[in-house]
């Protein structure tokens, strides 16, 4: 009898609880997130909505996203922009949801990488006559903005890996720091040296989703490989395998992501890291007393350019729609450069622009100075509406040569048919 | 003899009836949608034809000819990883299940409180008991090899997910420690059932122990017990969140479920067809299993 | 009297025994939440935090309105699918179990058809239905959704519960006049009840547990269930694990009390037991 009782209370308190949030929702239903058919929906005072997704998830990024959000909104009447936090790990599935039920914001901040894909899936808008002048973005986040010579959206935000390291360990060691002179085998010596009492010399992360192939491209690159010729970077196999088996680069690398390495690295595991700007904050917050410094990745040999490194960052990207003013124009108020830099300061990120890029506050502070320099020999991965299967194989071949599963060479080869079967 | 065929005339139009409304429920919202995933796999839906659907046709089997004919075939992987899984899974929740629920059919003090305690297992979101063991199995730093070690079992720390042989003994262990609440439950419902006079009349017989077990408590909880099965089987063969969160499927395709597989060609590779093709895959084998459930329950029905 | 009181004490001590290795990962679950990041990546790591601190508690309670929202958006959502899943397979199962027809396979195979899919992938259909019908960002979407999981689960168990009743009581309750509808209300379902406790507690806890369809559905982050709080500490650059910890921990709690609330009625429902000789 209490069971029916109680049965009866949750019956009714569900019933009025969902009529609640269907009249709530009856009320916003002609704002955010509605048909991409209907033109910018109304919000009151006869300004226009402009909805805006992202995946901005530390409290940095939040605020930063915040202050864009209210500038754009008090430098102009005609829209109100407002944001949409979907979680990074769920993003592209809900915008290729987004996309087959018609169901789309105006504008999209998304991983550089993916863009490509999507403007092949015909989720963005050309806007090649925007106004915009390109000439003044960095050529890398450019491209993947870019499909057959069309525009679709700028780059937002750019950053790459660089190599941080830990003064004290070196120290202790008698070791040299490095710097951008340093080549594969005297990286590969250092970290030797620096291995041991529980301390690896070097760590990343090579786990087997993009951000791995993030991380481990670079070395495919610096040894003369790209992402269609892999067979080319044979050597990078080499190195990553070699290292692991004398134990100078940890082995659980590959169930590492970018955040496990550095927990480790600010833990005192690891002598040397590859990381990018992002856990500037982060090891300011967690591990302030720690004494590190960040140099470019090490070179193939003596007489080889400073290494190649890989881009990573976001785009904003404009949904294809029948009224798309509102997203240009926000657009149009992020491309100044004074606003890019102030948001890329409270980001951790640097901006697109060439010559934003060259602010003292990045180029005075020899952390970030080091990252810049970085950036200056950096790509993008692709770009390729079929990235995710080239990371995949990469990936794959890079695990196998890290795991000692299969010999460098054939490591390579094994990923360069997987690659040459991608159509 | 009348009263019989009373019931069954009645019972034809009535059973129907009872049945109907989830019946049109499941078919509505599952049904539809796994007719549409069929459909979609013989088509060539992908990241380039996804926008133009006049570039979206029909092309049979050749989705299911590549998945099962590439070199080093992951989807094949993927089945035989998904099989290994499932049965080394149900294996151990069953037994070690129907063991804590006659435990717990006893009463001794502190019955209750133990058996609901084990039930938290199963109250914890899958993604926070995969993140959970996924931090246990750390080489270095999981609780589990520093007990192993401090305990002398082990001299050196072990790979774990880090190595595709011990990958999937990882996830298998994280599994079972999920799933042996929901055996114990259902089972120890079952018990119930079975009346004491039962077991009293077989105690004054002098029956043992084991005896008891095997002549009297399995074959009166049979249904139970192929119910718990099949499915156990059906939902352990489709997990996808404990083995995303921990592996993602690898390393090196070590953990690669078919579910996982699916995902990754529909939402990671943007190769919607071959990602329905994959699901399908599942689905056919599931649907073996299903028939098979049906031949055993059949033989129940006449009781 | 003495060999019954031994047993009970063996009983006892294999019961505990079982417990402390069965919720050791919980306990750790608990230390890890109490530790600083720092002392987490330690090796070895301690097994009683040194720095015992409460912060990453206290991270989720200061964002407690967001907390209490998360709450209140997966009880409704549970409860929804709890009703839904229950209120239609008891008769569905009875149905299965009691009469013969002539389309009986075909809907218990059916039933467990529909389970045979993984819900990632039923995801898009659903996901395009449910805007069709204007009901994203719409509790009824995710209820409708979970209801599918609980549904056909509840079938099959009770139907098995309704074949172990034996029909000697159909047949009593035939003499004694009462038409089918009436046996069914007011006898099978009374016996049945444990069955249809196990069912709905289960109906609710999937339902509960359950993040896709809840996260999917909804992109109003607001009107998301508790369990999609768990990328505020699963992040793209790092996973926070104390706070991690602490989401699991503050995400089942509420959970435990109504299983402990619960369980005093499938316990008396279990003893009552299903068969009145």
């Amino acid at each position: 009898m209490k069971k029916n009782i109680l049965a009866a209370l949750l019956c009714g308190a569900v019933m009025v609880a969902s009529f609640a949030g269907c009249a709530q929702k009856t009320a916003g239903q002609s704002s955010a997130g509605s048909s991409g058919k209907a033109a910018v929906s109304e919000a009151g005072g006869g300004s226009k909505n402009v909805v805006i997704w992202d995946y901005f998830e530390t409290d940095a990024q939040k605020e930063m996203m915040q202050k864009l959000i209210s500038g754009f909104n008090s430098s102009q009447k005609e829209y109100k922009a407002s944001h949409v936090y979907v979680p990074f790990a769920d993003y592209q599935k809900q915008l290729t949801l987004a996309k087959a039920s018609n169901q789309l914001p105006d504008l999209v901040i998304l991983d550089g990488c993916s863009m490509a894909s999507f403007i092949s899936m015909g989720l963005f808008q050309d806007v090649s006559d925007a106004g915009i002048k390109w000439d003044d973005y960095i050529e890398g986040p450019m491209k993947s903005t870019m499909m057959d010579g069309k525009h679709y959206g700028i780059p937002f935000a750019t950053n790459c890996t660089a190599l941080l390291y830990n003064k004290d360990l070196f120290d202790k060691a008698s070791v040299k720091y490095p710097d951008e002179n340093t080549t594969w085998d005297e990286f590969h010596a250092m970290a030797k040296k620096l291995t041991k009492n529980g301390v690896y010399g070097f760590g990343n992360a090579a786990t087997n989703t993009d951000e791995g192939t993030f991380q481990c491209l670079q070395w495919i690159y610096t040894a003369g490989g790209s992402y269609t010729n892999v067979k080319a970077g044979a050597d990078a196999f080499k190195l990553m395998q070699d290292m692991i088996k004398d134990g100078s680069w940890a082995k659980e690398a590959v169930n590492w992501t970018q955040s496990d390495v550095n927990n480790n690295f600010m833990a005192g595991n690891l002598a040397m890291e590859q990381n990018g700007p992002w856990q500037i904050p982060v090891i300011k917050k967690s591990a302030p007393q720690l004494k590190y410094g960040v140099t470019v990745l090490p070179k193939r040999n003596k007489d080889a350019k400073q290494a190649t490194s890989i881009l990573g960052g976001e785009n904003i990207g404009v949904i294809k729609k029948d009224n798309s003013d509102g997203a240009v124009a926000f657009m149009k108020y992020y491309d100044k450069t004074d606003v890019m830099v102030e948001a890329m300061k409270a980001y951790g990120s640097f901006p697109p622009k060439t010559e934003a890029a060259k602010d003292s506050y990045w180029t005075g502070d020899p952390i970030q100075a080091a990252f810049i320099k970085q950036l200056s020999t950096s790509i993008p991965r692709g770009p390729s509406p079929q990235w995710p299967q080239y990371s995949t194989a990469i990936q794959n071949g890079v695990q196998q040569a890290m795991t000692g599963a299969k010999t460098p060479q054939q490591a390579a080869e094994d990923t360069q048919k997987a690659v040459d079967a991608i159509k | 003899m009348k009263k019989k065929t009373k019931k069954l005339r009645s019972g034809t139009y009535l059973g129907f009836a009872f049945t109907l409304p989830a019946l049109v429920y499941m078919v509505i919202f599952i049904g539809i949608p796994i007719i549409q995933n069929i459909l979609l796999s013989f088509k060539n839906v992908n990241v380039y034809t996804f926008a133009d659907a006049s570039q979206q046709k029909f092309i049979g089997f050749q989705n299911y000819a590549e998945l099962f004919g590439a070199p080093d075939s992951i989807l094949t992987k993927s089945i035989g990883n998904t099989l290994i899984f499932t049965v080394a899974s149900i294996f151990f929740q069953f037994i070690i299940g129907f063991a804590l629920a006659l435990l717990f059919n006893k009463k001794f003090p502190g019955c209750n409180f133990f058996r609901g305690a084990i039930m938290v297992s199963w109250l914890l979101p899958v993604t926070v008991a995969g993140l959970l063991f996924k931090f246990i199995f750390a080489r270095s730093g999981g609780i589990a090899n520093q007990m192993l070690m401090a305990l002398h079992f082990i001299s050196q720390p072990l790979e774990w997910l880090l190595h595709p042989d011990s990958a999937m003994v990882a996830i298998v262990i994280a599994n079972i420690w999920i799933g042996i609440p929901f055996n114990m439950m259902l089972i120890l419902t079952g018990l119930t059932t079975v009346p004491e006079d039962i077991y009293e009349s077989a105690n004054l017989d002098g029956a043992s122990w084991f005896q008891k077990l095997f002549y009297i408590t399995i074959p009166m909880i049979k249904p139970a017990i192929i119910s718990v099965l099949t499915l156990g089987f059906v939902y352990t063969f489709k997990v996808f969140d404990l083995v995303w969160v921990m592996t993602k499927g690898g390393p090196v395709n070590s953990t690669e479920l078919v579910s996982t597989y699916a995902y990754r060609l529909s939402f990671e590779q943007f190769l919607f067809s071959k990602g329905a093709a994959a699901a399908n895959v599942l689905f056919a084998i599931l649907l073996c299993v299903g028939i098979f459930y049906l031949k055993t329950i059949n033989s129940d029905e006449e009781m | 009297m003495k060999r019954e009181r031994r047993q009970k004490i063996i009983f006892f001590v294999v019961g505990l025994v079982i417990f402390i290795i069965f919720l050791f990962p919980l306990y750790w679950m608990l230390v890890t939440a109490l530790k600083t990041q720092v002392e987490i990546f330690e090796v070895p790591t301690p097994l009683w935090p040194r720095n015992l601190t409460l912060e990453a508690f206290q991270k989720q309670l200061s964002a407690s309105s967001d907390t209490l929202r998360g709450f209140k958006n997966s009880l409704i959502i549970s409860v929804g699918a709890m009703l839904i899943a229950t209120v239609l397979s008891i008769p569905a199962a009875y149905g299965l179990a009691r009469f013969r027809f002539k389309m009986k396979k075909a809907f218990i195979l059916t039933f467990l058809i529909t389970q045979m899919l993984p819900s990632t992938l039923v995801l898009t259909s659903l996901y395009i239905a449910f805007s069709g019908m204007q009901l994203l960002n719409n509790y009824f979407a995710p209820i409708l959704a979970d209801a599918t999981i609980g549904l056909p689960f509840s079938v099959i168990i009770l139907r098995s519960y309704f074949v172990s009743i034996p029909k000697e009581l159909d047949e009593a309750a035939e003499i004694d006049g009462c038409g089918p509808l009436n046996s069914f209300f007011r006898i099978m379902l009374p016996i049945a009840r444990p069955g249809v406790v196990v069912a709905a507690v289960f109906s609710f806890v999937y339902a509960w547990g359950d993040l896709i369809y809840g996260l999917t559905f909804m992109t109003d982050p607001t009107m998301r269930p508790i369990t999609s709080s768990i990328y505020n500490y699963v992040q793209q650059y790092q996973t926070l694990w104390n706070s991690t910890m602490a989401f699991g921990i503050i995400a089942i709690f509420p959970v435990i009390l109504i299983f402990i609330f619960m369980q005093k009625y499938i316990v008396s429902g279990l003893t009552n037991g299903a068969i009145k000789a």
